[in-house]
């Protein structure tokens, strides 16, 4: 039966590989969608379309990597926003408009932001405090201090340079979708296959077992939020130049996309389970989601009902108890 | 026979030796001191707070976010997360400006379609966590988008209005002298102390400490959590009930901001985030610590610069305050009879 | 007992705290600016705007002038605001969250002798002044302007502000109400950006990928993202569009290699300088140099085209100039921080930075114009004007056939 197919590849697949079977998944996800709409609009998912939504997503692919991290550690930083927001800020102030300081300013600004990074993850490993509390605090202050400092938005523009690599294209390829390829499989190897990844993940799976065994847990907690921030960072960099310029709330909508792209790729809010894989699948499909529900043209309340229930729709077939009813 | 007795303490950790009970020395009892004094350095900047215009404006300001981490307090002392409260705010608060004055009856028809709400988002928050094993922190956020949406589709733009029993009355002050905001908070406390004695109670610290070792008690886990979110959502449904009567207005509007500060509130008031300890005493005091917070800072005409650096720096140092609960248990078990002095410190160490 | 004795310390360290000398001052007025929304452009614009002005003699010696942020949470307005009152303010001037859940403040803060004035966003208590275009009907000025320059026929891109406020939902209804007239006109893809430009950017160009053929962008704001979209997508053809007046808009809008490219656009909406010009309004009151009639102050709506772009050489908005030279201005640096009828005392550096340029004076006001009624926006009980929903600054074109 063509309906039994599906079934016993993805019965197969979490056989084998389980922990492939939650990108998979999501990742179909967002071909049903757009083949849905496909229905509506036989314009829609054009490659064109497509193109555009990996463009734009990348600002979610490289901060979700971060959020990633933080959850694989059973924690979260919540001061993803605010981070990226001063990474793309620092950048236009210090390049204003021109190439000349661009080689200096990149690493400047990213360690800046790893310096943020490095507040949580001190906060959260040596003095105890709760990840949530930490990154929302150490986020605040962070975002006062460069409030102060800027009054709220760049006086300049931001490097060319930064702007061609958001909007230019390689062999008719735009640059971001290369990026993203590049992040993907660089993020997925540093997550799921160095040494220093594997110890997060034994990290997140028993702090208790990681003591036992002698794991440098300040060092990989404060690495791991120091990494997190980088990526917020360096999305705020990339943000920075795809529009041109900068202000201190260009970053406040990307903070819960990326915890949902973090869950809905299937990674465990209490640590140690989730591959990047599972998170970019979730960063694409999110992207593709809210392409799709402007697409809808609906009024603003539909959209947020749709989205909540597609999110919901997203996690329960991914559960492991709705597909332990499905057999 | 509920084996109280299993070590699942937790509650406001108040240490117990031989009998004799040493003073609290819980996260609660802290936050609660941390007020007081942030109260005392407001005051005596501003001599007119201490009045009882005064009292009643920063009760009525407290009052809807202490509410809401009251809810709170209950699904994270299960050991799990809950986003879903500003969005039930949101629905409620709506409802009740286009309701209450529209139909006869409308303000107990208000609080009724208030409680319903919350109960209802409450009721598909636990069914999801319990029986379809979704994780909470994923799920609430679904359903917080959810009712976002269902606030638009009820209130388009801020307005509506808000009946004068509503706005006037639990705005007003019972007998002339208490706020009702007080009383309010003063009812949540004392049904909060009656509560955790009960055997549901119990089993919430139960279930958030060890989920495996409660089962083995006998305590089910799923129907535990499924009853946290689903009083949570009907507090929260009252906390949009206060919310309308503060502001005499439905606005559909969600407020991130919002979300933080009660998650900050239960976090400071020392109920650890990862469950099984702490309360809701403890949430009333930390929602009053970061009301309070606000008046003091403009009070010492803290500079706008630094409002959002206090704001931050505030909340670790409440936290680092509560942490040294346990260690002062420790120390003055430790001082009291050095002897003893094992037996007690893991006592009180989970407190 | 170590617990009460470590809690004395933390009350001396904050009595220490508490007990901080204080200066004599002399008997000038407390004025406090309570902002909310921070760290976006307009928002900066605004308040450095009504800060420079608060600087400039002879304000600088009359008020005792503060800024409170509230954040975005309502019961932290009402909370701050309330502190203000108890603190003698004399004068507020704020930008509420809601229309209507601060009424109950500015009633305290008016029964205590308080002027409280709000900029851009409105509150409906009749007790206080409300300084705004909301009630210039951009809306509808701004779709018929779309409508007139594309002969009635075309597809639209619609680019909707925040969700859940009253301007969002007072400007959708004029312009939709307009579009729906001319059956030629097709809004083929909407979506809410928000205000802001990069949502703006990213959403236009996803749905300019499934809609080629767009003819124009209906904005409110994140009108230089949405430009941008189009620019890098399909620069050989552009578009007509109606929205912000960042600088870097302005400029394109005046550029003739754009305009051949088929740009052609309106730089209108809400600028910060509103927020200075409350201050003004609400200055010459509380020192009783002006009378006022009604409460709801109309700021008049930018109207700048393409042709209408005049590159300034100084500072300052003078001699009808209204853009500055790119080298000067950052792209989404918003001209209409400046109004060189009004607030002639501001510069470009003023609104960057919060300083008066150095030998400013104040200037006085030209009369103020008095806005129409919107029910739930600036009034409660009252009726909005039967022709609401349709433009009063351009002449519509028959419906083409």
């Amino acid at each position: 039966m063509a309906s039994a197919q599906p079934g016993a590849l993805v019965r197969s697949l979490a056989l084998r590989r389980p922990e492939l079977l939650p990108p998979v998944l999501v990742l179909a996800g967002a071909v049903a969608l757009v083949l849905s709409m496909r229905v509506v609009n036989p314009r829609f998912g054009s490659p064109e379309q497509i193109a555009a939504i990996l463009v734009t997503s990348i600002f979610l692919v490289v901060a979700a990597f971060g959020q990633g991290l933080a959850i694989l550690l059973g924690g979260i930083d919540l001061s993803i926003g605010v981070v990226m927001s001063i990474g793309g800020m620092m950048i236009t102030g210090l390049t204003r408009g021109s190439n000349d300081a661009l080689l200096w300013a990149a690493p400047a600004t990213l360690l800046c932001c790893a310096a943020i990074g490095v507040l949580n993850g001190v906060g959260i490993a040596l003095l105890q405090i709760p990840p949530f509390i930490t990154t929302l605090a150490v986020g605040t202050v962070s975002f006062g201090v460069a409030l102060g400092l800027t009054a709220g938005s760049s006086q300049q523009s931001v490097a060319p340079a930064l702007q061609e690599l958001m909007s230019g294209k390689f062999h008719g390829l735009p640059y971001p979708i290369l990026m993203t390829l590049c992040f993907l499989v660089l993020a997925t190897v540093v997550q799921g296959q160095t040494a220093e990844g594997r110890k997060l993940y034994a990290l997140g799976s028993s702090p208790a077992a990681a003591r036992i065994v002698g794991l440098p847990i300040a060092s990989l907690t404060i690495a791991a939020y120091a990494v997190s921030a980088l990526c917020a960072g360096g999305s705020g960099l990339l943000l920075a130049g795809y529009s041109s310029s900068a202000t201190l709330d260009m970053g406040d909508p990307f903070l819960m996309p990326t915890i949902a792209a973090v869950v809905i790729g299937g990674a465990r809010v209490t640590g140690g389970r989730g591959s990047y894989l599972g998170t970019f699948a979730g960063a694409i499909f999110l992207s593709t989601l809210a392409t799709v529900i402007t697409a809808l043209s609906l009024s603003q309340g539909w959209r947020n009902v749709i989205q909540g229930g597609i999110i919901l729709a997203a996690l329960i077939l991914q559960s492991n108890r709705w597909r332990s009813w499905k057999r | 026979m509920l084996p109280v007795r299993l070590g699942f303490v937790g509650e406001e950790g108040e240490a117990e030796e031989g009998g004799r009970r040493s003073l609290p020395s819980s996260g609660a009892t802290l936050a609660a001191l941390l007020c007081l004094v942030m109260y005392g350095v407001y005051v005596l900047k501003e001599p007119s707070a201490f009045s009882a215009i005064g009292l009643a404006n920063l009760l009525d300001n407290t009052v809807v976010l202490a509410l809401a981490a009251i809810g709170l307090t209950l699904v994270i002392l299960s050991a799990e997360l809950d986003l879903s409260s500003v969005g039930v705010i949101a629905i409620t608060n709506s409802i009740v400006a286009t309701v209450s004055t529209r139909y006869p009856g409308g303000v107990l028809l208000s609080l009724a379609l208030a409680c319903l709400v919350g109960l209802a988002v409450g009721v598909v928050n636990g069914t999801l966590v319990t029986y379809l094993g979704l994780q909470s922190l994923a799920c609430t956020l679904g359903t917080m988008i959810a009712c976002q949406g269902i606030a638009l589709l009820i209130l388009s733009a801020p307005g509506g209005e808000v009946a004068e029993p509503i706005m006037n009355g639990l705005t007003g002050s019972v007998l002339g002298v208490v706020p009702v905001a007080g009383v309010i908070l003063i009812l949540g406390a004392v049904a909060w102390s009656l509560f955790r004695r009960t055997r549901l109670g119990i089993a919430l610290y139960a279930v958030g400490t060890d989920e495996v070792a409660a089962r083995l008690s006998g305590i089910e886990g799923g129907r535990t959590k499924a009853f946290a979110f689903a009083a949570a959502g009907v507090i929260y449904g009252l906390a949009g009930f206060m919310l309308s009567a503060e502001t005499g207005t439905g606005d559909p509007r969600v407020s991130g901001s919002f979300l933080l500060y009660v998650f900050a509130s239960v976090a400071i008031g020392g109920t650890s985030l990862a469950g099984g300890r702490g309360g809701v005493l403890g949430s009333l005091a930390g929602a009053c610590i970061l009301t309070v917070m606000q008046k003091m800072l403009f009070a010492l005409g803290v500079a706008e610069f630094y409002t959002n650096i206090f704001n931050g720096l505030i909340m670790i140092a409440a936290i680092l305050i509560g942490r040294l609960a346990p260690a002062l248990a420790r120390w003055s078990a430790r001082r009291a009879a050095p002897g003893s002095s094992a037996l007690a410190a893991g006592g009180a160490d989970r407190g | 007992m170590i617990l009460t004795s470590r809690a004395m310390v933390l009350a001396w360290i904050c009595g220490a705290l508490a007990a901080q000398p204080t200066f004599a001052q002399e008997k000038r007025a407390k004025v406090y600016l309570n902002m909310t929304y921070s760290g976006n452009t307009w928002q900066a614009a605004a308040a450095n705007g009504i800060k420079a002005l608060a600087a400039t003699p002879p304000y600088d010696k009359q008020i005792e002038f503060s800024t409170v942020i509230s954040g975005t949470e309502v019961q932290k307005q009402i909370s701050d605001l309330q502190s203000m009152i108890a603190a003698g303010a004399k004068a507020i001037i704020m930008y509420p969250l809601s229309p209507t859940a601060l009424n109950r403040v500015v009633k305290q803060g008016c029964d205590k002798g308080v002027l409280m004035f709000t900029y851009d966003s409105t509150v409906t208590e009749p007790c206080a002044y409300n300084v705004s275009n909301i009630t210039a009907r951009y809306g509808a000025n701004t779709a018929q302007w779309i409508v007139n320059q594309l002969g009635g026929k075309g597809q639209i891109i619609f680019n909707h502000g925040v969700a859940g406020t009253s301007v969002t939902k007072t400007y959708d209804e004029q312009a939709y109400h307009i579009f729906k007239k001319y059956p030629g006109i097709k809004i083929v893809g909407d979506f809410f950006g928000n205000w802001n430009d990069a949502t703006s950017q990213e959403e236009v160009s996803r749905i300019l990928a499934a809609h080629p053929d767009v003819d124009g962008i209906w904005t409110v704001d994140g009108t230089y993202g949405s430009l941008q979209a189009v620019m890098k997508n399909r620069p050989e053809r552009l578009v007509v569009i109606a929205g912000q007046s960042n600088n870097g808009y302005r400029l394109l809008l005046a550029d003739p290699a754009m305009q051949a490219k088929g740009l052609r656009g309106i730089s209108s909406s809400a600028g910060p300088a509103v927020g200075g010009y409350g201050f003004k309004v609400m200055m010459e009151l509380l020192l009783k140099k002006t009378k006022l009639t009604a409460h709801n102050i109309e700021y008049p709506l930018p109207w700048v085209e393409g042709k209408d772009v005049k590159i300034c050489e100084g500072e300052s908005f003078v001699g009808g100039c209204n853009a500055f030279p790119e080298s000067k201005a950052p792209a989404l640096f918003i001209d209409t921080a400046l109004d060189g009828t009004h607030l002639p005392e501001l510069t470009l550096a003023a609104v960057q930075s919060g300083t008066p340029a150095p030998g400013a004076t104040i200037q006085p006001l030209p009369p103020v114009k008095y806005a129409e009624n919107l029910p739930g926006v600036n009034c409660q009980k009252c009726k909005q004007p039967a022709d609401w929903l349709e433009p009063n600054m351009v002449t519509p074109i028959p419906v083409p056939k």
